[in-house]
């Protein structure tokens, strides 16, 4: 009988799996401990003696043009090694995801407050920072131009002069035609929305470490996203082979998508120096360059129309996206295509057209973080889909189940959804269990009697596109070996920044395909050592991301299963290898160990080692017409929280959340609930107190955490056990879709739809600080 | 970690006298208690002293004592140690209920109440209750000591009363019988968090009618102040919710609040109303007297 080594043949095989040994259970991650005792490093701890020290020189002005720099001063001071602008680029300093229009430093002009002009690099600490000081920029500033309106109609000052216009880049979605969806509503809703920035704040800062090695390589540990991304920026920028340049990703203080976009550039900067002094070297943000330079989540503006007939049918949306993307697109351009196509929220809509627009302005770049572009539109979509319940005089929910994408139906790009739709079913099952038509009703007669508290209870509901959007090519990959002992060592490119693909569901999916023991399975996370596995970001660590460790580990349980059958004389597909223990079904007495089994591979001249490469088969998506194929499935997920509201002093607090999820398989329950609560904390964070003040110039007034403020342990509700819809998506391992984006969407949604429903008034505007619901309340 | 300190001698003392006697022969200078506050600012370079004067060793300057009609707190005692005495709680709660509302437990355990006033920002939190509680401040120098009331210690951002060789050694505070009093923040979060606006309230009251009311507030006023037309407008009046709340809205006339990336000014000055009225319901009813004005 011929091995299956196709791996579209064996990720249906597991697919079909019903009874597991480790997967769905709540498997404690093997990093736990480590983590908990401190003995886990990361970037910073690999920093020492002996190590240059490198400080950026940030642009002081947020629009001008780089008349010189001058830098004698500085080299005068002893211990300072060099200093590197744009002129010492070996290879090429232009580093924009989506469009080259980015520098990794600033060359000809600088276009935001803080834009990285050079690099210091010095024997220690004090000698650096003295250094910056003494460098002297020379500016001619330019008008400055901030409002992204503004910014759209005006060409007399242009961000970039090369594109000839501040509209960097357009999408466009149509279906049906939207005038005849309107002609056919009998309730029309139409409101403008605004979102503003939001940091990841993470507890860790960008930082790189870059060592010149033996071998004539660059070795950078550094804290990004995607080893092989960071890889190619660094040869880009040297311009050195790809093969000269490794990268290693040590545990990270959390990513949340920033470190997708600055790690590969924290990586070039430490890299360029390594390269010209010949020595290592080691940049890394203070808390303050952190909040000034990385980019931030969207600031959006977006105008809603929507139309619904009297039976609760919504017929038409016609949305206008205007995202800010400050100095440089970054992702800019993916983060709008990906707002604009999810612009429905996850219904049926037969009319729609959106138009988006990513705009440049001179403030620090949009970028990747958790929800990329979504959780606004969501949160505008859900505010209409409340209003339009409002004017019909329907219940929120019962108003969303009426049109809930369900499978068979088409999304608004006219893509067909044939499978692993379960969000109807997840909004029902949730609204039942929380008894949310008891409490919207016992909420309404509370506000009747409370003067100065209100309460609110809301949802939002809403979908996310796995993997690349349309036909842009996405893969997983992954390395196993096994060795003479039984040990297993698993090499893949996602990395661990706290959400635990590889440490926790990619060791159990390894354990449950292979049937090795946990305790041996070990997994090299985040190396370019690692065929390319892709990025950790768009919820696709433990699903895209693991689909190759386990058609890798499925490979080789083939071949174990034929040695076995052999060897305990039985057929193939009747060996069970489970726990480390191998027997033939219904005989547990013809059995081995695993340890045995490896033993009889090496003798036997069978390969234990294998690649799991797999591509991910994808439509086409047709940019002229607005129509096609957009992602291969999505993730759905609902939230509905109870606020209450002071209204003598506008603060909010938010009381309990309730998840839902439709996110295919749960891997390890215990990891999703700690990503629903996370993502949870931080949308809450977002929503009621994250913003960022800026000055005429452009300048961030709170770059500093004792001014951009984000929750604590006091502010956050109690979140209950999610629910889960476990619609089996063909493409993901166990049919596993993605999370670690999910819970955040719906929470701009969520919270201020339970405001508005505390307080009868539309909230339009994000944030829901104090301050801001109290004249909200006040003007009417 | 990665942040530069600037250059300076760095003096640690032991003892009030050697610290004293630094204070008096040094110049440019700045004292570290706790450090919460300076490590910050010599961070972002408000301060960039020649000399720093470490006294957190100075123990003798780290207590709480009951004397009966009066507490005397030591200045470098530690915010969370106010927060935990049975002392404070019983006869000065006030003050322990605005420091639990200050920073972190972490924080609260390297910070002191003398550090906390003598940075003198507008938005020092132990200030409203020591107001309420007309306390004193026994400030030291090589020539001796004197008192003077906390309302006069501070003269405006990061500046007070404090005489270049004087250092605060003790805060005083007066024993009040039969009052009621109650200290409420405003922050951009529920803990850990600068005050958009903070109150703190005392009355007492006789024959149904306000015999004293003390009433402070911090963040509204280059210092934090004391809000006397509030005050005046109810000392004498039948206690009433329509009297507190007539009586709040005048605390505009004892604010001169600014605009700033925590709050507006027109923000700060309603919220200036609405936990004056707040925080004078809450101090009544710590003495008995439920008036409602929660529906």
């Amino acid at each position: 009988m011929a091995l299956v080594e196709d791996p579209y043949a064996l990720l249906e095989k597991w697919l079909k799996a019903r009874e597991f040994i480790v997967v769905g259970k709540g498997i404690e991650r093997a990093d736990a401990f480590d983590k908990a005792i401190g003995k886990a490093r990361f970037v910073e701890d690999y920093f020492d003696k002996g190590v240059l020290f490198v400080k950026q020189v940030l642009s002081e002005e947020p629009h001008a043009i780089l008349e010189g720099i001058d830098y004698s001063e500085a080299l005068k001071i002893p211990k300072v090694v060099g200093v590197f602008t744009a002129q010492d680029i070996p290879g090429e300093n232009q580093v924009g995801y989506a469009l080259p229009d980015q520098p990794l430093l600033a060359e000809g002009k600088v276009r935001f407050h803080a834009e990285p002009i050079a690099l210091v690099a010095a024997e220690d600490i004090d000698a650096a920072f003295e250094a910056v000081e003494r460098v002297k920029v020379k500016y001619k500033p330019l008008p400055v131009i901030l409002d992204p309106l503004e910014a759209m109609n005006r060409t007399d000052v242009l961000v970039h002069e090369e594109n000839g216009s501040n509209i960097a880049f357009r999408t466009k979605v149509r279906k049906g035609n939207v005038e005849e969806g309107f002609a056919k509503s009998d309730v029309i809703v139409e409101n403008e929305y605004r979102t503003h920035h939001q940091d990841h704040l993470y507890l860790e800062t960008e930082g790189a470490l870059a060592i010149p090695d033996f071998e004539g390589r660059i070795t950078v540990i550094t804290a990004a996203q995607y080893p092989h991304l960071a890889q190619s920026i660094v040869a880009r920028v040297l311009g050195i082979p790809m093969s000269k340049v490794k990268i290693v990703i040590p545990y990270l203080g959390g990513g949340f998508g920033g470190k997708d976009d600055e790690g590969p550039l924290v990586a070039a900067k430490a890299a360029l120096v390594a390269y010209k002094t010949g020595k290592p070297a080691f940049l890394m943000y203070t808390r303050e360059e952190s909040l000034r330079i990385h980019p931030k989540r969207e600031a959006t503006i977006i105008h809603y129309k929507s139309g619904a007939t009297k039976d609760g049918k919504l017929m038409a949306i016609e949305v206008k996206i205007i995202h800010d993307t400050g100095a440089y697109t970054n992702r800019g351009p993916f983060i709008l295509w990906r707002a604009s196509v999810h612009a429905s929220g996850p219904y049926y809509v037969p009319h729609a057209k959106v138009d988006g627009y990513c705009v440049y302005t001179n403030k620090f770049p949009q970028g990747s973080f958790r929800g990329f572009g979504n959780p606004s539109v969501q949160f505008a979509a859900e505010a209409q889909m409340d209003e339009l319940a409002k004017k019909l005089g329907m219940d929120p929910v019962d108003f969303r189940l009426k049109n809930l994408l369900r499978p068979g139906q088409t999304t608004i790009t006219n893509q067909l959804l044939d499978h692993s739709v379960g969000i109807a079913e997840a909004v029902e099952k949730l609204a039942k269990k929380m008894g949310w038509w008891e409490k919207r009703k016992a909420f309404t007669e509370y506000n009747k009697r409370s003067k100065r508290y209100k309460r609110g209870i809301g949802i939002g509901v809403a979908w996310h596109g796995i993997s690349t959007s349309r036909g842009v090519p996405d893969w997983s990959n992954a390395y196993i070996k096994i060795d003479k002992d039984g040990s297993v060592t698993v090499y893949t490119g996602i990395m661990e920044m706290g959400q635990g693909s590889p440490n926790s569901s990619h060791r159990q999916i390894v354990a449950e395909v292979l049937g090795a023991p946990l305790d041996v399975i070990k997994i090299v996370f985040g190396t370019t050592d690692a065929p390319d596995t892709g990025a950790t970001h768009a919820s696709r660590g433990t699903s895209i991301g693991a689909i190759g460790v386990l058609v890798a580990a499925a490979k080789i349980r083939e071949r174990l299963n034929k040695l076995a059958a052999e060897l305990l004389n039985a057929r193939p597909d009747d060996i069970v290898i489970a726990n480390g223990k191998v027997y033939v079904r219904g005989n547990e007495s013809k059995s081995m160990t695993w340890q045995e089994l490896i033993k009889q591979a090496y003798a036997r001249g069978v390969d234990v080692s294998a690649t799991g490469y797999f591509f991910l088969p994808k439509g086409k998506f047709d940019d002229a017409k607005g129509q096609g194929y957009a992602y291969p499935a999505y993730s759905y997920v609902a939230v509905a929280v109870e606020v209450e509201v002071d209204t003598y002093t506008g603060r909010v607090r938010v009381l309990k959340a309730y998840p839902a999820l439709a996110a295919g398989r749960i891997i390890n329950p215990v990891q999703v609930e700690g990503q629903m609560e996370g993502a949870i904390a931080q949308g809450l964070g977002y929503v009621l107190m994250e913003q960022f003040v800026f000055d005429e110039k452009g300048r961030v007034l709170n770059a500093d955490m004792t001014d951009y403020v984000v929750p604590t342990a006091l502010d956050v509700p109690v979140v209950e056990k999610p629910v889960y819809v476990e619609d089996l998506f063909k493409y993901g391992p166990f049919g596993a879709k993605g999370v670690g984006e999910m819970a955040l969407i719906p929470v701009p949604a969520a919270i201020s739809n339970a405001v508005s429903h505390a307080l009868g008034i539309r909230v339009t505007r994000l944030p829901l600080t104090p301050e801001n619901v109290y004249f909200m309340i006040k003007k009417k | 970690m990665f942040y530069k300190l600037p250059r300076f001698n760095y003096y640690r003392v032991t003892s009030l006298n050697e610290a004293l006697k630094l204070v008096n022969e040094l110049e440019d200078f700045k004292v570290v208690a706790g450090g919460t506050d300076l490590v910050m600012d010599l961070k972002i370079k408000r301060y960039i002293p020649k000399n720093i004067i470490d006294i957190s060793r100075v123990k003798e300057l780290d207590y709480i004592v009951d004397e009966g009609d009066k507490i005397r707190i030591g200045a470098l005692t530690r915010l969370q140690e106010i927060v935990d005495s049975p002392i404070i709680r019983e006869k000065a709660y006030v003050l322990a209920e605005a420091v639990n509302q200050m920073a972190s437990w972490q924080i609260r355990n390297m910070a002191t109440i003398g550090g906390n006033l003598c940075n003198a920002s507008p938005a020092a939190d132990t200030a409203p209750p020591l107001y309420v509680l007309n306390a004193e401040l026994k400030l030291v120098s090589v020539e001796g000591e004197r008192i003077v009331p906390v309302t006069k210690f501070f003269h405006g951002p990061r500046k007070t009363e404090l005489k270049k060789n004087e250092l605060l050694a003790e805060i005083i505070i007066p024993v009040e019988k039969d009052a009621g009093a109650s200290a409420i923040k405003l922050g951009r979060r529920n803990a850990f968090t600068l005050s958009i606006v903070a109150v703190a309230t005392l009355v007492k009251v006789s024959d149904n009618k306000f015999a004293d009311v003390r009433v402070a507030l911090n963040s509204v006023a280059p210092t934090p102040v004391r809000a006397p037309s509030v005050e005046k407008a109810l000392i004498g009046k039948e206690v009433s919710l329509e009297a507190v709340e007539e009586a709040s809205k005048l605390v505009v006339n004892d604010i001169k609040p600014i605009s700033d990336v925590r709050a507006s000014a027109d923000y700060r000055r309603e919220m200036s109303i609405v936990l004056t009225r707040d925080s004078l319901l809450r101090s009544l009813e710590r003495i008995g007297l439920k008036l409602g004005g929660e529906e």
